[in-house]
């Protein structure tokens, strides 16, 4: 017996884990049942669902990517404050006298580049599966809104260091919805608060990077994987005729 | 000597070894089919990846750094002026066709055609060979778009004109 068997069989991995044997595959079905970080997962799938040739492993790429987003943002956001006149002595504060701040910075911004090529890259894997069709169609339309959000998320972090870089970009992105007609000019005055990119959207993109897109990226991921998990099972049912 | 008889096994004594493979009705060849516990066959590969990523991601930060230009300042317009690395097509775009077409109606209809998808495509079949008009469509798509994104990024300089990228370089990331 191993030292984490007798750990389960305690009275108190016993109330942890409430299944102390992991003898047969029901044991271990109802231990992964039990278990809180586990059921996002199906306790079962099929031998080529996980192969890389299924998916590339390009969606748990993206989730780790976003919780490196996650980890090394809110590091970054100890040390930056939102306005004009102190963002990018903020930044160049950060490089140089914050401990691993510039390389915590290079990990944020790296990660980002890269979770939006996972996050289509994902999407393309999904398309030439053929994923997408009944009755997993909602879930392919959950994740377009995660893709437009991914994108968000990038365009809106992409502001907050104030730089040339930073200000002509959001400058020539936010020019795009001025060619909108009737609603264009208004929906550009209200995603950057005036007529030019200036304080108010340095504010408005920093509340929407660090508040609002990321927790409607996490609800809606979490609906994305729960309809994966039982869509996956869905296929397990069919599989031994018990649909 | 062990007083523990060792050719005897679960109280069944072994008499001899045959080489060869077993009967048929015993062997166990793993079909694709079979459904597997992802606990742990999946969770080791996803381990496995998420540690990859990581790997890379803590290998890239060492050797680039993010950059950071002089602070911003709405008089000075650098030339050229360019979006992020993704919106590089639509620029693009923006450069090639009138602003309508390019700045609404083509993000528009990708948006609108990627939501419609499973339901403009209702052909069950989920083997490439047999759904080519899809297959065909995307694949024409994607390469047209990441071409777009390349010549953006890359291939313009001032004023939005050709530059190739190994003689002057204007991308920024």
């Amino acid at each position: 017996m191993s030292l984490m068997d007798s750990i389960r069989k305690s009275a108190v991995g016993r109330s942890i884990w409430r299944t102390p044997k992991r003898v047969t595959d029901r044991d271990r079905a109802a231990a992964h049942w039990g278990n809180f970080f586990l059921h996002i997962y199906p306790v079962k799938m099929r031998r080529e669902q996980i192969s890389f040739k299924w998916s590339w492993f390009l969606g748990v790429a993206s989730m780790v990517l976003y919780g490196s987003l996650v980890a090394s943002g809110v590091y970054l956001m100890f040390f930056y404050v939102p306005s004009p006149t102190t963002a990018y002595g903020d930044i160049i504060f950060l490089q140089t006298n914050v401990a691993f701040g510039q390389y915590i910075r290079n990990i944020h911004r790296w990660s980002a580049h890269l979770m939006v090529v996972a996050v289509a890259a994902h999407m393309a894997k999904m398309f030439y599966r053929g994923a997408y069709k009944p009755p997993r169609e909602f879930n392919w339309l959950i994740g377009v809104v995660l893709l437009i959000l991914t994108l968000l998320l990038s365009f809106t972090g992409y502001l907050l260091p104030w730089d040339q870089l930073a200000y002509w970009a959001i400058t020539v992105g936010t020019s795009m919805t001025e060619f909108v007609p009737v609603i264009g000019d208004t929906v550009r005055a209200m995603l950057i608060g005036g007529t030019e990119v200036g304080a108010q959207t340095l504010l408005r993109f920093y509340v929407l990077h660090v508040a609002v897109l990321p927790s409607l990226l996490i609800g809606l991921i979490m609906i994305h994987l729960w309809r994966w998990r039982k869509d996956s099972m869905l296929e397990v049912d069919v599989e031994v005729g018990n649909e | 000597m062990s007083d523990i008889d060792p050719t005897t096994s679960s109280d069944q004594r072994v008499l001899g070894f045959v080489e060869g493979t077993p009967p048929v009705g015993d062997r166990k060849i793993p079909r694709e089919e079979d459904s597997v516990m992802v606990w742990p066959h999946l969770l080791v590969r996803h381990a496995v990846v998420a540690l990859a990523v990581i790997v890379f991601v803590l290998l890239l930060a060492l050797f680039f750094n993010a950059p950071l230009r002089e602070m911003a300042n709405p008089t000075v317009t650098p030339n050229p002026e360019k979006a992020p690395w993704y919106f590089a097509a639509l620029q693009e775009l923006l450069f090639r066709f009138h602003p309508l077409v390019a700045g609404v109606l083509v993000p528009g209809a990708i948006i609108v055609g990627l939501v419609a998808l499973p339901f403009i495509d209702r052909n069950p079949d989920t083997r490439q060979r047999n759904r080519k008009v899809a297959v065909a469509t995307f694949t024409i798509f994607m390469v047209v778009w990441i071409l777009l994104t390349v010549i953006g990024f890359a291939f313009r300089g001032p004023n939005w004109g050709w530059v190739w990228p190994w003689l002057e370089w204007y991308g920024e990331l």
